[in-house]
């Protein structure tokens, strides 16, 4: 397979259309084989730029599709659009600073993007988190969870054309968020763990709030499902769309609910423990069917699960400190360490390598949404460019996260 | 921490690991040459009673004086992570054997390692950059990557060398260039 | 003029467009006399004798202007209005009352946006792709009955004409999409003529049934004939051609869940994506009216027209001849405002210490304003069935238009190759079954 050439304007047997405005990119020499195959054009294919400004793409996401038609036949995702080099100005910045750089990266639910490394210099620093502080912690990180997910469902319903229930999801979000920022301050980036423990103890307009909510939880979100699970339309779009199978999950890597839907029981939370989930029960919902609809199914059970989980933590609360004593400029011993979490999108890991300095040496953020993207590439061919959003939507890719 | 998985890695890789099983905490580690990545990457993968099937996160890691390339890993089998690292890649051209034949999305995860570090991996078969643009010079997160600085405060018109710890304040100075258009 | 020009800063707005408004208006004014009163004679001459293109000339103002351009503001607000309620939102509620002048922003905001022709167009294709996609929209305002002797042309095919000119929609928009060198663009237009030629068939057949049964084309004629009580109407005789036709229209009028053509997270506008402002704009004028077009057929077609669900005895019979007063007549014009503000403001006035004269003033005037409309509105009411028509056909159609408008807030999108399987596999056989029914009815009942 060869890299296609520009044609000349004097060929009798021109049958692509000329590009005479010369508005159009050239087609980008081919450096890898990867790129060679899937520049080579075939009779009655074209590319299309799903480009980085979209209304749809979940963030700034360039796919080129390779279209045969309507029937997608190849694509190529493009991301770095919203690098921020997080893990290089980390590595100039202190540990507690470090962790207000992690925020930013899965902004949507940037607790859980706090959480892993904080638990990864905690592992450094052989740091003791007080139990309240991890009771508050897995309180945060479920209602953001449960925010994360109710988004999710709007999304989705929002790229087949449903405009109403992401209204309904942000109302649900919006009583969540403002839950939080009566706890930590803040309204998307919350900036509340802290490395052993959290800032800040629970307080009455948190409480009172939540205890309120409680009472009414998932009622926007549940609107939105009944809206959405019985419509033919949107489960002839959703099902059977972008099936991923057991295997191929495994070999792409995929965790979180992207591999549960897929049929694999597998939730760090309870394969590998972190916190205080040992001490509360829940279930793990999974589907074996691999589509989207079962992907988007899931994400609506497990918010049920999340809110099992912050009634158990609010009833087992236990007293005490909710912050380690820790020097303000911390310096752990040479070593590295790795932490893993389940995040709504999958399993959000950090490996952080100290070298003794009150700098990170290097602190690697391990995104799920990034492994995901890739997933684009094996599910899409063969779909036509309708669902390209419906199975991009249900993968929940959040490009900051993606690009760091 | 696992003994169990300690002996057992020891006793199926022994010569192979360029350096004892380390484990603190929750977590395993292993050290290997970057030839034998395949080979012990593939064996944690198939052996039912290792079963590292999981492949948890991908990176390269610049120390200064040695490139690494390390993967982790989780089983069913153990409760702990295992960390491999491919040791001893050289500064200028590090190579390392892709695992892109176990993993495919390991794919996105070696470009980002290579696309930072500039490390090859040997059998990935979209070997290009990924979060930087196209034609971009320089591997960021390599130690000698210098970022450029804020041209006020800087004499040299744009760009100096990030102090960092270790790092004498007379390090040689490189700019960042783009290269115009690729042809 | 110094004068003039050395206050003018310190006048008020008002003040400045009087001082501008008023000169000119006496001049054209005069103007205009003065040229009527030469031309007065020619001009009548020439009128008198080319009397029908007067005649289709005023029509086709008076359609676009007040049919059209009113409808469109209306149903535009009624969906973002609609909408906004079904998510949990308030929607406009600043420009004017409720917002309800919110449409009249847009246009304006349409209007005064740069109008540009990207490079690589095809220029004259481009220009008019939005004229023939209005163009046929407003063409087929022509035969649709109002009222009573309230309709353009009472073709006796007129139904075909409708559909005829109604296909030629798809036209403009593929004029629009090949014209954009854009391949959403291309692929919006691809969708938008595919999907069109999918539903045009169900569509003409579904109402294959109606005309059976009506033994015309008329559209005039299909409406008398439903004269009576609601159980006249065409939806109980033809409830599946009822169904099918909804359906098509949906996908005619590229509404969700059939707007393919434009689905905005796909194809960012599909095939008005390198369209901007004005023309952009006729095109969602265009849709909207055919929105509006498409639920007064569903109402002419099944839904008994103008005819009022059961008839209604007026127990009042009015004749009032205003032309009789005379000079009285302005006499009445002119102080019946005035009195009517003062008697009506005056209670307020009287019973409130709060209430100042201007206050009960403008009360009075806003009630009289009222009063007098309702007045009128009963007296056209009682006097000419014309207008009780039109409140039926307006009041059904634009019941319609809220299903059309709930449905988009409601309904995800239906993808492309599943609505064109659905129109081929589901609705051409129910279409057909239809017919068969029909004319088998007609032959054994003998209707």
């Amino acid at each position: 397979m060869t890299t296609p050439t520009r044609p000349s304007l004097d060929d009798p047997n021109l049958t692509i259309p000329v590009d005479r405005a010369g508005i159009f990119e050239p087609i980008p020499p081919a450096r890898t084989e990867r790129q060679q195959e899937f520049y080579a054009l075939r009779d009655g294919e074209m590319l299309l730029n799903l480009g980085p400004q979209h209304p749809a793409t979940h963030g700034v996401l360039r796919i080129v599709l390779k279209l045969n038609g309507e029937q997608v036949v190849d694509l190529d995702p493009v991301i770095g659009y919203l690098h921020r080099g997080v893990e290089k100005l980390c590595e100039n910045a202190d540990y507690h600073q470090a962790i207000c750089y992690t925020d930013p990266l899965e902004y949507i639910a940037s607790l859980f993007c706090e959480w892993s490394p904080v638990i990864a210099f905690e592992k450094l620093l052989d740091v003791q988190v007080p139990r309240r502080a991890e009771y508050i912690r897995v309180l945060a990180g479920e209602l953001n969870r449960i925010a994360s997910h109710a988004l999710y469902i709007g999304f989705f319903a929002l790229d087949l054309g449903g405009i109403t229930p992401i209204l309904w999801s942000f109302l649900e979000r919006d009583e969540i968020v403002e839950m939080l920022t009566a706890l930590t301050g803040a309204q998307l980036l919350f900036n509340y763990f802290r490395i052993g423990g959290v800032n800040g103890d629970l307080n009455h307009d948190f409480m009172s709030r939540l205890g309120d909510w409680m009472s009414r939880a998932g009622r926007q979100v549940e609107a939105g499902t009944a809206l959405l699970n019985e419509n033919e339309i949107l489960v002839r779009r959703a099902r059977g769309i972008g099936i991923l199978d057991h295997e191929t999950a495994f070999r792409m890597a995929v965790s979180g609910p992207n591999l549960r839907a897929s049929g694999v029981p597998l939730d760090l939370r309870r394969a590998h423990p972190y916190s205080v989930y040992p001490e509360l029960d829940f279930d793990i919902p999974t589907r074996s069917e691999g589509d989207c609809l079962a992907r988007y199914l899931l994400r609506v059970d497990e918010i049920k699960q999340s809110l099992r989980i912050i009634d158990q933590c609010l009833h087992q609360m236990p007293d005490g400190p909710v912050m380690a004593r820790l020097p303000r400029l911390v310096r752990p011993r040479p070593g590295r360490a790795y932490a893993a979490i389940e995040g709504p999108r999958g399993l959000y890991a950090t490996y952080a390598i100290s070298d003794g300095t009150d700098q990170p040496f290097r602190m690697r953020i391990h995104d799920p949404s990034f492994v995901h993207l890739q997933l684009l590439g094996l599910l899409m061919p063969g779909n036509l460019v309708a669902d390209t959003m419906a199975i991009n939507a249900s993968l929940d890719p959040v490009m900051g996260g993606v690009d760091r | 921490m696992d003994r169990a998985l300690k002996a057992r890695l020891e006793r199926r890789f022994g010569d192979r690991l360029a350096g004892p099983v380390r484990q603190r905490h929750d977590e395993t580690e292993i050290r290997i040459g970057a030839g034998d990545v395949p080979e012990v990457l593939r064996a944690l993968h198939d052996e039912p009673e290792l079963g590292f099937t999981l492949l948890c996160d991908l990176c390269g890691v610049d120390t200064g004086t040695v490139m690494q390339a390390v993967y982790h890993l989780w089983s069913e089998t153990t409760p702990d992570w295992l960390r491999v690292i491919a040791d001893g890649l050289p500064r200028e051209k590090p190579r390392v054997p892709s695992v892109t034949f176990l993993w495919k999305g390991a794919e996105w995860l070696e470009r980002e390692a290579y696309d930072m570090f500039g490390i090859v991996f040997e059998g990935n078969r979209d070997l290009r950059r990924i979060l930087m643009p196209d034609d971009y010079v320089g591997h960021p997160l390599r130690k000698d990557f210098h970022l450029p600085d804020d041209a006020s405060r800087s004499p040299g018109g744009g760009v100096r060398p990030m102090e960092s710890p270790g790092r004498p304040a007379d390090a040689a100075e490189t700019t960042v260039r783009r290269r115009a258009t690729a042809g | 003029m110094s004068a003039v020009a050395a206050y003018w800063h310190r006048l008020t707005i008002p003040a400045r467009i009087l001082l501008v408004g008023v000169p000119v208006v006496l001049v054209v004014g005069a103007a205009v006399t003065v040229g009527l009163a030469l031309l007065a004679e020619p001009l009548v001459d020439f009128l008198g004798a080319n009397m029908g293109l007067v005649r289709f000339v005023v029509a086709a103002l008076l359609i676009i202007v007040v049919a059209t351009v009113p409808t469109a503001f209306v149903v535009i607000y009624l969906e973002l209005k609609v909408i906004a309620r079904m998510n949990l939102r308030v929607g406009p509620d600043r420009v004017g009352p409720y917002g309800s002048l919110m449409s009249v922003v847009h246009g304006l905001k349409v209007l005064s946006k740069e109008d540009f022709t990207p490079s690589g167009v095809d220029v004259p294709v481009f220009t008019l792709a939005p004229v023939a996609v209005f163009l046929t929209t407003v063409m087929t305002l022509l035969v649709v009955p109002f009222a009573p002797g309230l309709y353009g042309q009472d073709f006796n095919i007129g139904l075909l004409y409708l559909f005829a000119v109604g296909g030629l929609n798809v036209v403009g928009l593929m004029m629009a999409g090949w014209a954009s060198y854009n391949k959403y663009a291309l692929l919006g237009t691809l969708r938008a003529a595919a999907q069109s030629i999918s539903y045009e068939i169900p569509l003409t057949l579904s109402v294959v049934g109606v005309i059976i049964l009506a033994g015309t084309m008329s559209l005039n004629s299909i409406v008398t004939q439903q004269a009576g009580s609601f159980l006249d109407w065409n939806a109980w005789r033809q409830p599946l051609g009822l169904l099918i036709f909804f359906i098509a229209a949906i996908a005619e009028a590229n509404r969700t869940p059939l707007d393919m053509t434009e689905a905005d997270q796909e194809l960012v506008a599909g095939f008005a994506t390198e369209y901007s402002g004005m023309r952009f704009g006729f095109f969602f004028f265009a849709e909207y009216v055919n929105v509006f077009v498409v639920s007064a057929l569903i109402v002419v077609l099944f839904f008994g027209g103008w005819n009022a669900p059961f008839d209604w005895p007026w127990p009042v019979t009015l004749s009032l001849d205003p032309g009789a007063l005379g000079i009285g007549l302005v006499f009445l014009i002119g102080l019946a405002p005035v009195v009517g503000t003062i008697v009506l403001g005056l209670p307020f006035w009287l019973l409130s210490s709060r209430i100042s004269a201007l206050q009960a003033l403008v009360i009075g005037f806003l009630l009289f304003n009222l009063v007098a409309v309702a007045a009128v509105l009963a007296w056209a009411f009682i006097s000419f069935d014309w207008a009780v028509g039109l409140a039926w056909m307006i009041g059904k159609t634009f019941v319609f238009v809220f299903v059309f408008v709930w449905m988009r807030g409601t309904l995800p999108r239906v993808r492309v190759d599943q609505l064109m399987g659905f129109a081929w596999k589901w609705l051409l056989p129910a279409a057909l079954l239809n017919i068969f029914a029909t004319a088998a009815a007609v032959v054994v009942i003998g209707k």
